[in-house]
């Protein structure tokens, strides 16, 4: 890492982080976030985290201004400015937050120098993952090999918790189940024409290359950064790009809400099945190396890396089909009809 | 220089969770409180990432294929992946929770026709 980068990035993300929260106009504040989010994105591939950077690029700075852009445009843009009284709610919040800062920063002092190899964060555990996984599961990306297979119990949950975030947005603003409301025709009478033509056919272009890409970033994740949340992601974006581009109607033809629904259930089922028939074939929950019994032409090692690559799948599918929900019920107020 | 060096990164996650936690509490507006609670979760992130570098590592991915060299891998050679999966599955699950904060903010707007605090305040007496 080179310091001089972190001190520019980290100073740069303060200053967005400020103008995002002071801002009067929220789709200004939105946008500002963006920038945010792509800085810190930056600062975790200066610092070695190149999963992490992924992530965020993809989700941060891609999926969820998007998110902010659609809510914004269903409430209102500006911030009302604030009439008296407020003084005692900001003292509170400031006082409050100068507080626990300063126990933070006091409690700083106790900790490791940065970037220290030797720091208790960095000798225990780590180190185990570090060696034991080109030998245990061949797979040379250590941040897949423990998210998918060390660690596959936290990720099976942290996909029910994503299925469980799409289901809420669901019962909040949805009309999922309930006999599709009439659709309005919008006041021009146009339907699917009112966006630019240029933008348009550059989606028309673009899109199947972003899916190309989510998969191969799903397929390849053992071997580079990625894997199955930062595919699913991009998959899901690719949805949404043809909502904005397009129309809600014409993204929904391709993946109607009940598909996605009903794929967002599949990647769990995916992920804890495979955990299933490793317990059928005798060994323990999602432990992948039992998978080589009914795998052809594989080794116990081998069976691990394949048990991930299905796992992966089955993230995927879950991430695309809630980003892809969650657009579509804030872009429409839940009504799934004519989007931003 | 020294100690600005060494603890810089912690200074600045405390900053940003600062202002995070000042949003969250002190402005009214509610989409400025669900930017606030993600600066918030940003700052948490740092601190995990910044625990996990290493002076000297390189990133998580042993080095493989045709031309690599088949050696022991040195511990000190890659950076802490640990970290670096908790959080990569935190921002995930935090665009999640984005969407149904925002969701939540979109059917308050609904019902009240705003989204500062105060005027729902009033509105509900």
């Amino acid at each position: 890492m080179i310091w001089q980068f972190d001190l520019l990035i980290l100073a740069l993300g303060v200053l967005c982080a400020l103008a995002s929260i002071s801002l009067k106009d929220l789709l200004s504040a939105a946008i500002v976030f963006g920038a945010y989010s792509f800085l810190m994105c930056l600062l975790w591939t200066e610092m070695g985290a190149v999963d992490v950077a992924f992530t965020e690029a993809a989700v941060g700075a891609g999926v969820s201004t998007v998110f902010f852009l659609a809510a914004v445009y269903h409430t209102t843009r500006t911030v009302k400015p604030r009439r008296r009284g407020r003084m005692l709610h900001k003292l509170v919040g400031l006082a409050t937050a100068a507080g626990i800062g300063l126990l933070l920063l006091s409690a700083t002092v106790d900790f490791p120098t940065w970037a220290d190899p030797n720091s208790p964060a960095s000798v225990y555990l780590s180190p185990y993952y570090i060696t034991e996984t080109i030998p245990m599961t061949a797979v040379p990306n250590i941040v897949t090999s423990v998210l998918a297979d060390f660690r596959g119990f936290d990720t099976m949950f942290e996909t029910s918790v994503i299925f469980v975030a799409g289901l809420a947005v669901l019962a909040i603003l949805g009309s999922y189940g309930r006999r599709q409301r009439d659709y309005e025709p919008s006041p021009t009478g146009k339907d699917v024409a009112h966006q630019s033509p240029i933008v348009q056919a550059a989606c028309r272009v673009f899109v199947p290359f972003m899916q190309l890409f989510a998969l191969y970033v799903v397929a390849h994740g053992h071997h580079s950064p990625g894997g199955g949340f930062q595919g699913g992601v991009i998959l899901g974006a690719s949805f949404i790009l043809v909502a904005i581009s397009y129309d809600l109607r014409v993204m929904q033809r391709r993946l109607r809400e009940r598909l996605a629904m009903l794929f967002a259930g599949l990647g769990v089922l995916i992920y804890s099945g495979i955990g299933a028939i490793c317990l059928l074939l005798g060994g323990n929950f999602l432990d992948y190396s039992v998978l080589h019994t009914i795998l052809p032409a594989t080794s116990p090692i081998m069976a691990r890396s394949h048990g991930m690559l299905g796992v992966e799948v089955g993230v995927a599918f879950t991430v695309m089909a809630i980003m892809v929900i969650i657009y579509v019920n804030v872009a429409s107020h839940g009504k799934s009809d004519r989007g931003l | 220089m020294e100690m600005l060096l060494a603890k810089y990164n912690y200074w600045i996650y405390v900053t940003l969770m600062m202002i995070g936690l000042y949003a969250m509490i002190a402005k009214c507006n509610l989409m400025k409180k669900i930017i606030g609670m993600s600066i918030f979760q940003t700052a948490i992130i740092v601190f995990y990432v910044s625990m996990g570098a290493k002076k000297g590592a390189t990133i998580p991915i042993i080095a493989h294929g045709h031309g690599a060299a088949h050696e022991a891998v040195r511990v000190a050679d890659y950076v802490n992946p640990l970290p670096h999966v908790l959080m990569l599955t935190a921002i995930v699950v935090g665009v999640g929770t984005l969407g149904v904060a925002l969701a939540i903010a979109m059917s308050i707007h609904e019902k009240y026709g705003t989204l500062e605090e105060d005027e729902i305040l009033e509105r509900q007496e």
